[in-house]
């Protein structure tokens, strides 16, 4: 008995030293862990580059990003700083989710922001006030928000709807198919519309609504849901049921549903890179030249965000930018840092 | 501790008086005594708690001023005398006679023409100051309990509060389980308790609370993915939504049937076998027996098993979430989509809500509406099983 207690306390003291032994020994190893050695892992930890963008490294600049703007953007955004920080960036980016309109007033009167988020282009008048107080705002497309206005695929009677009528198929005034087009069946309109904490219903509500969301909200046999897996069942699940949501939704269930072209145009890469397409706005981010080149952690960001913005994009649920439009912007960061 | 102090006098109590037996204090006794109080005090102060809390928050779901977001702007700077105002031509209307803020400052619209408003201004104790263009236009949001219990229209976001709509959905899935569930749950029971020999009676009892134990969220998705269908097999797709009360109603009913029939069952057990003899002597037969003497005679244990299985359908939570819908809709249609008040709470709760809106304090106002439902069943159920009760010695 003893002895058999004399081999166990010596095995469990051999356990105990070897846990315990362990715990000082990473304190050597600690330096060369790729924090604290930027050199030789920071290169080959970047992906591939496309375009005519020059690489950035994250690690070599310093200092914070401040930018500010829609809500829209502010997904994409976050994942691409995301995505910065994860490439070894240390600085802080701030991302504030105000509004377009809010954060090109930061952005061009206060001046308290580098970049700009906007989810529609800057007007004039913003950018004389920009010009008020020294800046030259130039822009950068990063991506296409799209809605999907759909259908069941049984659905064998609308293909095509204007803007007016989705204000009555989604609205309060229109009870029955027929009252929207006296050609349509007197079935009922089943409405299958996202939450209303969703941005993208806020963004239905400003475009076909005019920003009042009262009459969508009051529209009979109208279902809500933030899961958009729930619209998609309830879509599919008759011929007179009608839904909307972002386009990626969409493309993932295009075998049972059937979307809608809008004015007569539908939603392609082309038509909602050229913005024909009514329910489509494109995505940018704003910033200066001089603020480029006063902070490199400014300029390193957006280089970054243009650099890999198309591998993000989809994932985050809107359309890339065309091809044309992206590598504009990239010119445009070349000429700007110059 | 406690053994060793208990077994030393236990030895020699054979030889002590009976007196000194029922004076010696117990602990063990007293710990456990003391222990099962807790517990009965526990389950009350959770109550207590949960009660204080929801109509704390349902005090302010009904006093507190709101103040929604019209997306509307002043296009014109205004200063701190003026009455009138131009906004911007898209947003939310607001009517005359409505109380709107502009940054801190609370007007009440007394004229709207176009986009020109005049306002009465520094309402509310507020003081009347400068605007610049852009500040945004809030308008007043408050709940009265007269219209939240007149009113068949819910949707916080845009004013309306008559939970009515809720309630009636709730309604309407409990009924629709309860036409279902009852019938079939006594059927069971007294087949079980009547009919049935010991050995199937052993069998098919726990199969039957097998049921009891199948997660709610299944049987949700079962309403949707096989009970809708069938129905609108039957009824035809048109007439029968995707989303309905009824598949709900009836998958409730399937999912309560455990409750129905397993309590009605003991309480037909219950029932004192010189009754049946006593039947059967003066020459009914078994259905006789069954149908007229042993079943008014549990009837008190068959109405508290219905009501408990009513709370139980009105509570039901996941199944009306998944299958009857996701809009609140005041309707009496079975077969259309109508959101309940638990089915409401869960689709609001789970999106970005945040804890200074309406909608947020709206659920509480659902929650205590529920929770008084629940506890008149509760109440109703002692009334009916004292009123009723038959004793037989």
């Amino acid at each position: 008995m003893h002895r058999i207690a004399l081999v166990l306390l010596i095995v469990l003291t051999m356990l105990g030293t070897a846990c315990s032994g362990n715990t000082p020994t990473p304190a050597p190893t600690q330096p060369a862990s790729p924090t604290q050695a930027p050199e030789p892992t920071a290169v080959p930890a970047q992906p591939e580059q496309s375009g005519v963008l020059p690489e950035v490294n994250p690690l070599e600049v310093s200092g914070n990003v401040v930018t500010a703007g829609s809500s829209t953007v502010y997904p994409l955004a976050e994942r691409m700083a995301e995505r910065f920080y994860d490439e070894g960036f240390k600085g802080q980016i701030t991302i504030d989710s105000i509004g377009s309109g809010a954060g090109y007033e930061r952005f061009c009167k206060t001046g308290e922001t580098d970049v700009a988020n906007a989810s529609r282009p800057i007007k004039d008048s913003e950018v004389e006030s920009c010009a008020a107080i020294g800046r030259t705002p130039i822009e950068f497309r990063v991506g296409t928000d799209a809605l999907a206005v759909v259908v069941s695929q049984q659905n064998d009677f609308v293909t095509d709807v204007t803007m007016e009528e989705l204000a009555l198929i989604f609205g309060n005034a229109a009870e029955k198919w027929s009252d929207v087009r006296a050609e349509w069946p007197a079935e009922n309109i089943l409405r299958f519309i996202p939450g209303t904490d969703s941005g993208t219903f806020d963004y239905f509500v400003e475009e076909v609504f005019a920003k009042d969301k009262e009459p969508h909200l009051s529209a009979a046999n109208t279902q809500l849901s933030e899961d958009d897996n729930v619209l998609v069942q309830g879509i599919m699940g008759s011929p007179y049921a009608i839904g909307y949501f972002g386009y990626a939704y969409y493309a993932e269930n295009t075998g049972t549903l059937k979307v809608l072209s809008i004015n007569g145009i539908e939603a392609t890469s082309e038509t909602v890179d050229n913005n024909t397409y009514p329910l489509a706005r494109p995505l940018f981010l704003y910033s200066d030249a001089k603020i480029m080149q006063e902070k490199p952690q400014v300029a390193a960001y957006i280089n970054f965000f243009l650099a890999y913005v198309n591998e993000e994009v989809v994932d985050v649920g809107y359309f890339p930018a065309s091809e044309t439009a992206l590598l504009a912007a990239q010119q445009a960061w070349v000429e700007a840092v110059q | 501790m406690v053994s060793q102090v208990n077994t030393r006098p236990y030895a020699n109590e054979t030889l002590t008086h009976r007196a000194a037996l029922r004076r010696r204090p117990k602990i063990s006794e007293t710990l456990i005594q003391g222990f099962l109080f807790l517990c009965g005090a526990l389950s009350i102060l959770v109550t207590v708690g949960i009660v204080y809390e929801l109509g704390k928050e349902s005090l302010l779901f009904f006093t507190r001023q709101q103040w929604e977001e019209t997306n509307r702007t002043l296009v014109e700077p205004m200063d701190a005398a003026q009455t009138t105002f131009k906004m911007t031509e898209t947003g939310m209307g607001f009517g005359i006679g409505d109380t709107i803020r502009l940054r801190r400052e609370a007007t009440e619209v007394i004229d709207i023409r176009g986009d020109v408003v005049t306002v009465e201004r520094a309402h509310q104790n507020t003081t009347a100051e400068a605007h610049t263009v852009g500040v945004e236009i809030e308008l007043s949001r408050q709940v009265t309990l007269a219209e939240f219990f007149t009113k068949t229209e819910w949707n916080p976001q845009i004013g309306k509060y008559g939970i009515w709509a809720l309630v009636n959905a709730t309604l309407m899935t409990s009924f629709t389980a309860i036409i279902v569930a009852l019938p079939l749950g006594l059927c069971v029971a007294i087949y079980l308790s009547e009919y049935a020999s010991t050995r199937v009676r052993s069998t098919l009892k726990p199969l039957l609370e097998v049921l009891a134990a199948v997660p709610t969220v299944v049987y949700g998705y079962f309403a949707l993915t096989f009970m809708t269908p069938l129905l609108r097999a039957i009824f035809g797709v048109n007439t029968v939504e995707i989303y309905n009360t009824a598949s709900a109603g009836i998958v409730i009913g399937v999912l309560i049937l455990p409750l129905v029939s397993s309590m009605a069952e003991d309480a037909l057990s219950a029932v004192p076998q010189s009754l049946r003899q006593a039947a059967y002597s003066l020459g009914a037969t078994r259905l006789e027996t069954a149908v007229k003497v042993v079943v008014p005679a549990a009837l008190s244990g068959i109405a508290a098993a219905f009501i408990v299985a009513i709370s139980r359908a009105i509570g039901e939570t996941m199944v009306v979430a998944i299958a009857a819908g996701a809009g609140p809709a005041f309707t009496f249609n079975p077969f259309k989509a109508a959101e309940t008040m638990t089915g409401h709470i869960v689709r609001i709760s789970g999106g970005d809500l945040s804890y200074d809106s309406m909608d947020y304090n709206s659920i509480f106002a659902i929650g205590l509406m529920l929770f008084f439902m629940t506890l008149g069943l509760n109440i109703l159920s002692q009334r009916i099983v004292k009123r009723f009760r038959e004793e037989y010695e």
